[in-house]
């Protein structure tokens, strides 16, 4: 009786589960079957499906520079907060120190508090100090954010990392920069690696912070947010696309890159 | 000799240097702006609780009870959604619930402004993605939610359901299965096993999904502003107002002071207790 119900059980929570699926991507859906018409106005079904939004999308200058910008940001983003995240996760998870536990839970608050209320306080902030927000003060405000989760996935890779290693090499001889370079830096790389893309990612997408911290520049969430309000026209769905599978091919190109450079080491240590 | 200084503490001066600058310096400027006199742009009036008088006879405690009710009704709903989808994910692990972790996690990483516009242009009367198909294949005509307060908590429940999934995710795979199955031999229903020992053990992970998702929803605009037109201000709508449009710094201060408090009150007796070590180390 109860393998019957343990089966109904399962089943149901299959079906559960893709229902909750379906339910997430159908915005992500709609979005891309509104890009395929030339109409001014939704008028779903279209008549004619044409992909005329993606030429015009690409062929304007507001494409490039929306994308540059946001690109900007997400690069430095990226690189910043992996530099500062391997460091904080060292103190996070590999050394023993007074203040360690202390330290965990204030790299925390920035990621448990509303973006838009921190976006705002760095705008106060920022101009009380005479500062005037641009893209530059937008990498900021995403650091501040970033980094700590940057930290937290570095962390998790360092927790399973066997400290043993890196007493070896001492006892071989190795200076403590050979060490970092050479066993524990290689040892972190995958946590390093999805650390970079959680923040390029992160950064590309966020519009909480960048829609008070980036004074006249605009990225591309923040035009799509302003577009969706007023002046709809098929490009605005179009441009929503062509900005999603740029972060795709960006993560695509980084993993391609890193199966290439693992071969390099691999054939280089053989 | 020398005095030692830890490698750790070394190791954090870079990041604690940035929550410094970034985040408490603000947090504390923010607090004494809300200490000056209204529309006054220095610091060096004398302080006053005018603005968080104001705040109160003003009206501007309705945006702040709206964004309360808003993210304690998208926790909640968000609770009910993941608990059932959570059981999923822990009970199939294998080559399904991966590929469904996967797929839950990608649209974190598509822009807020995507998804949201998304819900609207499916939502839209007439001619939207879903009004329009049923038109279509079955000729019937129906009304839209879109521009509602509904609609907010739609899209409010979308945006942050994941950050509730995936740390109860964490809490129920630390639950283990023989002690469910051991507790069933001995007769006890599905909901004492619920009550008694899934609830109990996994409850780690669901304070701090439960936290994550009442502290972003709190500051959330976008979904209000695509979603919800004019049926609803936000708090942070309201204090982007008296930043900007009102140009009343201290009184948009005190009103982000009040958001700040109500998080470090859900925040701080919470994060005291949970043990970071345990729950990240696998």
């Amino acid at each position: 009786m109860s393998g019957t119900r343990d089966r109904l059980i399962t089943a149901l929570l299959a079906l559960w589960t893709v229902l909750v699926l379906v339910l997430l991507y159908v915005p992500i859906l709609s979005v891309v079957l509104a890009s395929l018409a030339n109409t001014r106005y939704m008028r779903f079904p279209h008549k004619v499906w044409t992909l005329d939004a993606y030429r015009d999308a690409l062929g304007q200058y507001t494409t490039a520079e929306l994308h540059l910008t946001s690109l900007k940001i997400a690069v430095l983003v990226a690189l910043i907060a992996v530099l500062l995240g391997v460091f904080g996760a060292l103190a996070f998870a590999r050394f023993e120190w007074r203040g360690r536990s202390l330290y965990q839970r204030l790299l925390l608050l920035p990621i448990f508090f509303p973006q838009a209320v921190l976006g705002l306080a760095l705008l106060l902030a920022m101009t009380a100090a005479g500062i005037t927000p641009s893209w530059r003060t937008a990498v900021f405000a995403h650091l501040v954010w970033v980094v700590p989760i940057v930290t937290l996935v570095i962390s998790i890779r360092l927790y399973g990392f066997d400290v043993a290693q890196e007493e070896a090499a001492f006892d071989l001889g190795a200076s403590r920069l050979q060490v970092f370079r050479e066993v524990t830096l290689p040892a972190l790389s995958p946590g390093i690696v999805s650390g970079g893309l959680f923040a390029f990612l992160l950064s590309w997408s966020n519009l909480p912070l960048s829609i008070f911290t980036t004074g006249s520049d605009t990225t591309l969430p923040l035009w799509l947010f302003s577009r969706t309000a007023t002046n709809y026209s098929p490009l605005v769905p179009a441009l929503a696309v062509i900005a999603t599978g740029a972060s795709v091919l960006v993560v695509l190109a980084a993993a391609l890159a890193l199966a290439g450079w693992r071969r390099l080491v691999a054939r280089r240590s053989a | 000799m020398r005095h030692r200084i830890s490698p750790g503490f070394l190791a954090m001066l870079p990041v604690m240097a940035l929550i410094v600058l970034g985040f408490a310096l603000p947090i504390l400027l923010v607090f004494l702006y809300s200490l000056m006199p209204p529309r006054t742009f220095s610091l060096a009036g004398d302080p006053t609780l005018a603005n968080y008088r104001a705040a109160v006879t003003e009206g501007y405690l309705l945006p702040l009870g709206w964004s309360l009710g808003l993210a304690g009704l998208t926790t909640l709903v968000c609770l009910v959604l993941a608990w059932p989808t959570a059981k999923a994910l822990v009970r199939f692990a294998g080559r399904f619930a991966t590929l469904a972790t996967i797929l839950i996690a990608l649209p974190i990483f598509i822009s807020e402004s995507v998804r949201l516009f998304g819900t609207a242009l499916f939502m839209m009367p007439g001619g939207g993605i879903f009004a329009g198909s049923l038109n279509a294949l079955f000729g019937l005509k129906i009304g839209s939610i879109l521009y509602t307060r509904t609609a907010t908590l739609l899209g409010m429940v979308y945006i942050h359901f994941p950050f509730m999934l995936f740390p109860m995710v964490l809490g129920l795979s630390l639950v283990p299965q023989d002690q469910i199955e051991a507790a069933r031999d001995l007769g006890a229903r599905p909901f004492q096993v619920f009550r008694e020992i899934e609830l109990p053990l996994a409850l780690p992970g669901i304070t701090v999904g439960t936290l994550l998702t009442f502290v972003l929803s709190l500051g959330a605009n976008a979904e209000a502003a695509i979603l919800g037109g004019q049926a609803v201000i936000v708090i942070t709508k309201a204090i982007e107002q008296r930043f900007g449009y009102a140009q009343d710094w201290p009184s948009g201060a005190a009103l982000t002071v009040l958001v700040i408090l109500v998080t470090a009150a859900v925040i701080f007796p919470v994060l005291r207790r949970v043990d970071l070590d345990r729950l990240i180390r696998r």
